[in-house]
């Protein structure tokens, strides 16, 4: 049954391929701006052995992940703390919201000013742009804790830092990793936007100047596997999801 | 909440977000931090307002907003109809839809540096890549909705002999409300960044373009007065958005 | 809109009576390996209200939605005026059970009642009129610029009520409509529902579990066994009209109906 699903879904992609390919050969067009999918592969695989895709790789990971964690982190434990004390959140309502609007790109000339090109720059700006989302769902989970819970915890009078990490943290843990693997993609959009438009680094970089340097086929080929990474690491999160949260609901509270 | 309760909350928010911007005031002022890379929020607000009286700033905002606007419009109404037309198809949904999984992975931004290579360095480039960026997230979310109408509702339409068109029309598009504003939503969210990239990377005349022109030239109140008004520009713009929605969903509410 | 009736006579139709509009002729049905109907033949008269009951399982709602055209039987036929039944007759209304779910959320009560019109393809200056002609009816007067959600249960059934009045139907196919409702809202709306039908003299085919329901809306009562479906027996119900919540389910014919179907399912069920 999934069978014949898969062969349906494939024929147009294949279709495209092998037209794009065929009608390449066939007009025998030299192009700066296309390649030909045999062209794309062959780039791909030399990219593949001199390095050039483990190295810009590794690069947009470790600017991508570091900022995540950065970000992530941070806005884990003000989303604690807003979460746990209404008032605080009542009170930080409007600079959040006057705050949140700002486009990552919009800092990337403050990044490079202060921060200069490199991977600071790029923490920074994915740190910044992971902040809020894990800030948002994160007071949304803990607001949503069921109260009998938090009853509980009262009643054997635990201490503030054991209500924490004994009742609050694996109450939502579900909701903050879902919260997490939605930053992460956003972590990754972010870093690949920034290389693109300003940081000589990683995926995004490559890509820009194989685009200017007038080499298509490289430039697909890196669009190609920038598509990869971001499939591979939603679905292995989400993997690791499934694995660890099967047994508890992980519904997605919406923020607002 | 009584209203008062909420109006007073809202007014300490407000105080709170005052006191920030005091507090960077005396970061500014006092901190060794040169004011070429921390403008207090004296210098930016007074780079904002000699900006849009005697300078262009209101030229590069309009600029920037018309970019924004135009391309997620286009975009909005294209993936509207294309999504309709998917959805309301089993047949081109089975073919296309996987087709459509394999593209969404990729950043949307990524697309710049290859529509670039095609379109070169120009204002018509920069619209389509928005197009391209809005466009995603409208289609997806029509196909969703238009293709998701309760069985009761469909069997309604079947009892009362609606045809193709009309069923389209009057019950999958309706219900596939939400999920389009939700859609045009982040499709807005989307063209905003891309027009500032693209105004970077093609200095095309606009906000983009000027901020990136203050950070070289280290004219930091001129960068700190256009990133406000970016913040501004996504705020106002989703906030209208917002109430547009609010408006158009009034019948999800008791 | 008046319908051509092709005189027909059917067994169990007794002289001058009023001639057969909906057939079913050895209605047999599958869903699966599950069989459903098993040699189901019924004949439904024109004007007449014909309650189905019976325990789940027992194929009453799918007999419901053969005629009602969104079902086609596997084999035997469905007639609907002497032709055959393979889509929608626009002059044969559905109401379904869950209200909440067949009523537009995102069109007003007129909106919800203009669909029916729109599907009649009335021309759009006399909908107005009519779609407050049809709310006042049911009692929805006021509402008319309200939407679904914002209504209680019993008026959102009221509201799939006149939209299907508004189809102006010759036959009114119900599937369990009070089921959801409170007691007291359902007996409003069964008195409401004969008011309705009884002026424009609607053939009706009513499916409920409910068997003093059954008893006190109809002028038959079919009851069917479960697994597979199929008839069991058919009451007559020789009750006075206009029927009332009192003194109707007081009558002595009431009772004795009631006792007779109750013994009859339960040895049934045995």
């Amino acid at each position: 049954m999934s069978g014949s699903k898969f062969l349906k879904g494939a024929i147009l992609p294949v279709s495209l391929i092998v037209l794009w390919e065929v009608s390449m050969r066939v007009s025998g067009i030299q192009s700066d701006s296309l390649a030909s999918p045999s062209q794309i592969a062959v780039a791909f695989w030399h990219a593949l052995q001199d390095g050039t895709i483990l190295r810009r790789t590794a690069e947009t990971l470790r600017t991508s992940l570091g900022g995540l964690a950065i970000g992530g982190g941070l806005g884990l434990v003000v989303s604690i703390i807003l979460g746990l004390i209404p008032a605080a959140a009542r009170l930080a309502q409007f600079s959040i919201e006057i705050l949140r609007p700002i486009p990552a790109v919009a800092l990337i000339p403050v990044a490079i000013m202060t921060l200069g090109f490199g991977y600071s720059m790029g923490i920074a700006l994915v740190a910044f742009a992971t902040f809020w989302p894990v800030l948002i769902y994160g007071v949304s989970a803990i607001t949503n804790i069921e109260p009998q819970l938090l009853d509980v915890g009262r009643v054997l009078r635990l201490s503030n830092l054991e209500r924490i990490t004994k009742i609050i943290l694996p109450a939502t843990l579900p909701r903050y990793f879902v919260a997490f693997r939605l930053a992460a993609a956003v972590a990754l959009i972010v870093c690949v936007t920034v290389e693109i438009a300003a940081n000589p680094l990683g995926i995004g970089f490559e890509l820009m100047s194989a685009s200017q340097s007038l080499h298509p086929d490289l430039m697909f080929a890196m669009l190609l596997w920038v598509g990869l990474v971001g499939w591979a690491l939603n679905l292995s999160l989400l993997f690791v999801q499934r694995r660890l949260f099967s047994a508890a609901p992980a519904t997605m509270v919406t923020a607002q | 909440m009584t209203t008062l309760n909420r109006t007073l909350w809202f007014g300490g928010s407000v105080g709170v977000a005052a006191l920030l911007i005091a507090g960077w005031q005396l970061i500014a002022s006092y901190s060794g931090i040169p004011p070429v890379f921390l403008p207090g929020p004296d210098r930016a607000w007074n780079a904002l307002v000699t900006g849009f009286f005697d300078g262009e700033l209101g030229a590069l905002t309009w600029a920037t907003v018309q970019r924004m606007l135009y391309g997620w419009l286009l975009a909005s109404l294209a993936g509207i109809v294309v999504g309709a037309l998917i959805g309301s198809s089993l047949r081109a949904r089975e073919y296309i839809q996987p087709t459509l999984e394999l593209v969404r992975p990729v950043p949307v931004s990524a697309f710049m540096p290859v529509v670039m290579a095609f379109l070169g360095l120009s204002g018509f480039m920069v619209t389509v890549v928005i197009s391209i960026g809005a466009i995603w997230p409208v289609l997806l979310a029509t196909i969703y909705g238009v293709s998701n109408v309760e069985p009761r509702l469909v069997e309604v339409s079947r009892s009362l002999r609606f045809g193709g068109f009309q069923r389209l029309w009057k019950f999958s598009l309706p219900n596939a409300q939400v999920d389009i504003l939700a859609g045009m939503r982040l499709g807005l969210t989307v063209s905003l960044i891309l027009a500032v990239i693209g105004e970077m990377l093609t200095s095309e005349y606009g906000l983009g373009f000027s901020i990136l022109q203050a950070a070289r030239s280290y004219q930091s109140d001129q960068l700190f007065a256009g990133v406000i008004v970016l913040g501004v520009i996504g705020l106002i713009s989703n906030l209208a958005l917002q109430a547009f929605e609010w408006r158009m969903l009034r019948w999800t509410r008791r | 809109m008046t319908l051509q009736s092709i005189a027909r006579t059917a067994p169990e139709q007794t002289p001058g009576s009023h001639a057969s509009l909906i057939e079913f002729k050895h209605i047999q049905h599958a869903f699966g390996d599950r069989l459903i109907l098993k040699d189901v033949s019924l004949t439904i008269h024109k004007s007449e209200f014909v309650c189905l009951i019976g325990p789940s399982g027992c194929g009453k709602t799918t007999l419901l939605r053969m005629i009602g055209g969104l079902l086609t039987p596997q084999s035997g036929e469905v007639t609907y005026a002497g032709h055959r039944v393979t889509e929608p007759e626009s002059d044969v209304a559905f109401m379904f059970q869950d209200y909440s779910k067949a009523l537009l959320p995102w069109r007003t009560a007129s909106g919800n009642v203009s669909l029916a019109l729109e599907a009649g393809r009335m021309p759009k200056a006399q909908r107005p009129a009519r779609i407050r002609e049809l709310l006042a009816k049911v009692g929805l007067g006021g509402h008319a610029e309200h939407y679904p959600a914002q209504l209680s249960g019993g008026m959102q059934q009221r509201l799939q009520i006149a939209r299907c009045l508004a189809q102006d139907p010759a036959v009114l196919l119900m599937d369990e409509p009070f089921g959801a409702l409170d007691a007291m809202t359902r007996q409003g709306l069964q008195d409401e529902l004969l008011r309705l039908i009884q002026t424009a003299h609607t053939t009706a085919l009513f499916v409920t579990h409910d068997l003093e329901e059954a008893i006190y809306l109809g002028d038959r009562v079919v009851a069917l066994y479960p697994n597979p479906g199929r008839v069991a027996q058919v009451f007559k119900v020789d009750l006075p009209r206009p029927r009332n919540q009192l003194t109707t389910r007081e009558h002595p014919e009431f009772l004795r109906l009631r006792r007779e179907i109750f013994d009859f399912i339960r040895e049934a069920e045995a």
